[in-house]
């Protein structure tokens, strides 16, 4: 009983400084014989303030998902759901964060005075917010005198995390079919799904994502990186990352969370491989195309990833493997993207006089002429030109890891590459280009 | 998947798509969302159903040009905005941001049912039936143009074609039809490499959660490379092999499903409604010519109403046999 007393007259005093706190704010910027003095003092009395909080805390809800996020005009339900109460699966979502979350709060901004009051921690670290849930007898000895009084305030705090009531959606929401019956031609075998905006988990992303660019560590390893200096983890960067603003220039009108954001919604980029079709030209006055080959920004960071795994002398493990298998498809996939993007200029193209490209690439690069020019035709059908180009492109590489530095040719780099099983990967790879060129030989001698 | 359910392709290649939704979701841009494109599929099955007797069940994309309309340089890029009409007081409208991109894709759709019965002679006139409702459907929010005479997008047709019934012929059938997709890349998803890399970061840090696997398959990790006996390095941007993309892959249940009219403002009072979140996994862009059959190139809606689940799922996975 005493225990109870005490804890109750700790949490009383705790009350008490915080609204004194928020009263010296606001008297703070009043001249001393303001008329309003003698108002905001008796707003900012004990029973008086909580009883005002007990009724303002109806306009603001406490979530973990929001709707104005997705459009700032919609009005409809928000919802509280406790990561652990939602299902485990395999996928990225909120269920990930029952480690540990931010609840967001959303509702009317001049009402957040509210939720910043029953953010306030106990002796134990326990927020009012969850004392008012656990109907704590302390605290609810620490409302009022008035036992009726406290029973009704407590309740009216409790009620922070409940629903506002009727479930709604809104027009401005986004709401989509998916077919969850047999018939999608049967109206009636669909649910509508309405996406909230994870806003925990969004605060999250947010908060690691500028740890990564802002961090301490993040900054000493970036400048670390600058002065060619070691550093113990080094840093990440996130790519094309974009950022999303929501709610313009009045963020609190989204959510809290939204608030401490500044309004800033980071996306991650999803980006397919690009390349600019308005660059593509025909290869003109140039012997071999391999040089354009090399100069591609994506072939160019193969290759050094591939030079850089070479010299480092990896364990030999399955990650290695998996990064060497990696690495040598992607220069071949990339050699066959290049080939088929010159088949998007006009057919015929190599027959321009400053043409000067060895005959077995044109069988490759133009095999679209084909159909025009029956000579042409012919010599591409008698020509054993996927041999030719499959070693052209082994010496392309090799040469472009010689220029590494490796002893590309010589026994040693040879029984090097044994053992590293480079030279599996290869011959895996070179078939496999193989495959593909005389299916494209077969391809247009059957037309 | 070995017996795979549907019978037939119907390919519509080369459409172009000006001003797509490329905010695939509130945590990814770029590529709109594959659920986009499963939308796609079931709101064409209804307006082609009655003419050709085709049914949709997967569907798969190749994107061979991609334009995004967003601010480039700097560290982060944001969105060109449109400047919209003003609301009924004459006060310009809040600004909402949507994100737009141009695109070029092919779509190849799964089908099977009583069409795949018709005359195969029937078939070409099938699939530009299909392509020339699809001309009139918004793709991702986009709307599509017609291709420029001239060009070879001009003179690729759609086509409808019969998987045949052997595993052999099946094969045959895709690697003639998957040339035809160069240059390209397909979108294929890898929730393996989502939990791997899981497993892998647990074995250092058994706390480590699946959002510290995803942030990390989405970044480019910089490394130095200590030089022996000082204290200079090498730095090196290393990313996780292959062309990761972190995509949303579909939705988690928030709430129960409520019955049909019990949600106010629903968009169908006829059927239950159910508040979700968008739930996020690892997909990979690939070259078409790499992917073995039909069945790793298709993505299907799949829903598990008791799990909460209602997803987009591939069935590509490594073959590992010769790593």
């Amino acid at each position: 009983m005493a225990d109870l007393e005490s804890r109750s007259q700790k949490l009383r005093a705790l009350i008490a400084e915080f609204i004194q706190g928020r009263l010296a704010a606001k008297l703070e910027k009043l001249v001393a014989d303001d008329p309003k003095y003698a108002l905001l003092t008796a707003q900012y009395q004990y029973d008086a303030w909580l009883e005002s909080a007990a009724r303002r805390v109806g306009q603001i809800q406490s979530v973990t998902h929001t709707l104005k996020a997705i459009h700032p005009d919609a009005k409809g339900s928000n919802l509280y759901v406790s990561p652990g109460t939602l299902k485990a699966h395999s996928l990225l979502g909120s269920h990930d964060l029952a480690g540990g979350f931010q609840a967001d709060v959303v509702g009317n901004a001049a009402a957040l005075d509210v939720y910043k009051f029953l953010k306030l921690t106990d002796e134990h670290g326990n927020t009012l917010l969850e004392l008012a849930l656990a109907d704590d007898a302390a605290f609810k000895a620490a409302l009022s005198k008035d036992a009726a009084k406290a029973e009704q305030w407590l309740a009216a705090f409790a009620s922070l995390l409940g629903s506002d009531g009727a479930l709604a959606s809104h027009p401005q929401a986004k709401q989509i079919y998916w077919l969850t019956g047999e018939d999608p031609c049967n109206d009636l075998h669909y649910q509508v799904l309405a996406p909230l905006y994870a806003s925990s988990l969004a605060h999250e992303v947010f908060t690691r994502i500028n740890q990564h660019r802002f961090g301490e560590e993040a900054k000493a390893a970036r400048e670390a990186r600058r002065n060619g200096h070691f550093h113990e983890t080094g840093y990440c960067d996130y790519p094309n990352l974009a950022v999303q603003k929501l709610g313009g220039t009045k963020p609190q009108n989204i959510s809290q969370l939204n608030s401490e954001r500044g309004g800033n919604n980071y996306l991650l980029a999803s980006l397919p491989p690009s390349w600019d079709t308005s660059l593509l030209t025909p290869p003109l006055k140039t012997d071999s195309v391999f040089k354009r080959f090399g100069r591609r920004p994506a072939v160019r960071q193969t290759v050094k990833a591939l030079q850089g795994l070479l010299k480092a002398e990896p364990p030999k493990n399955l990650r290695t493997r998996e990064t060497r298998f990696s690495l040598t498809s992607a220069v071949v996939d990339e050699l066959l993207q290049f080939g088929a993007e010159f088949w998007e200029l006009n057919p015929g193209w190599s027959q321009h006089p400053d043409c000067r490209l060895v005959e077995e690439e044109i069988f490759w690069l133009d095999p679209y002429r084909a159909k025009s020019d029956l000579d042409f035709a012919e010599r591409r059908q008698q020509a054993d030109w996927p041999q030719q180009i499959r070693e052209r492109f082994a010496n392309w590489l090799n040469a472009q890891l010689h220029k590494a530095g490796l002893p590309v040719g010589d026994p040693e780099f040879a029984q090097w590459q044994k053992e590293v099983k480079l030279d599996d990967d290869w011959r895996h790879w070179l078939k496999h280009l193989q495959q593909e060129l005389d299916q494209l030989q077969k391809e247009l001698s059957h037309d | 998947m070995t017996n795979s359910p549907e019978t037939g392709l119907l390919v519509v290649p080369r459409i172009k798509v000006q001003n797509a939704n490329c905010i695939s979701s509130p945590m990814t841009w770029g590529f709109p969302a594959i659920t986009a494109f499963t939308g796609l599929m079931t709101a064409l099955e209804r307006k082609t159903h009655g003419h050709t007797g085709l049914q949709f069940l997967s569907v798969g994309v190749i994107c061979h040009h991609f334009e995004a309309q967003v601010t480039q340089g700097g560290y982060t890029r944001a969105f060109r905005l449109t400047r919209n009409p003003v609301d009924k007081n004459g006060s310009t409208a809040a600004i909402v941001e949507e994100g737009r991109a141009h695109l070029e894709i092919t779509l190849v759709f799964g089908v099977a049912g009583q069409g795949m019965a018709a005359d195969p002679q029937q078939y070409a006139q099938m699939a530009q039936y299909c392509a020339d409702t699809l001309a009139t459907m918004r793709i991702a929010g986009g709307s599509v143009l017609a291709a420029k005479p001239g060009t070879r997008a001009f003179y690729q047709k759609p086509q409808l074609v019969s998987l045949g019934d052997s595993t052999e012929a099946r094969h045959k059938i895709f690697r003639t039809l998957s040339r035809q997709w160069l240059p390209g890349f397909a979108l294929v998803c890898r929730d393996d490499l989502l939990q791997a890399r899981l497993e892998e970061l647990q074995q250092t840090n058994p706390a480590a959660s699946r959002l510290d696997a995803w942030l990390d398959l989405s970044s480019l990790q910089i490394k130095p490379l200590q030089q022996q006996g000082t204290d200079k390095a090498q730095w090196q941007a290393r990313r996780p092999p292959g062309w990761l993309v972190p995509i949303p892959v579909g939705f988690g249940a928030l709430s129960d499903p409520y019955a049909p009219g019990q949600v106010a403002n629903a968009r169908d009072p006829r059927v239950p409604f159910r508040f979700v979140e968008s739930l996020y996994s690892i997909g990979q862009w690939l070259s078409p010519h790499r992917l073995e059959g039909h069945q790793q190139l298709l993505w299907y809606p799949v829903t598990l109403p008791e799990e909460g689940l209602y997803r987009c799922l591939n069935e590509f996975t490594v073959e590992t046999s010769h790593i």
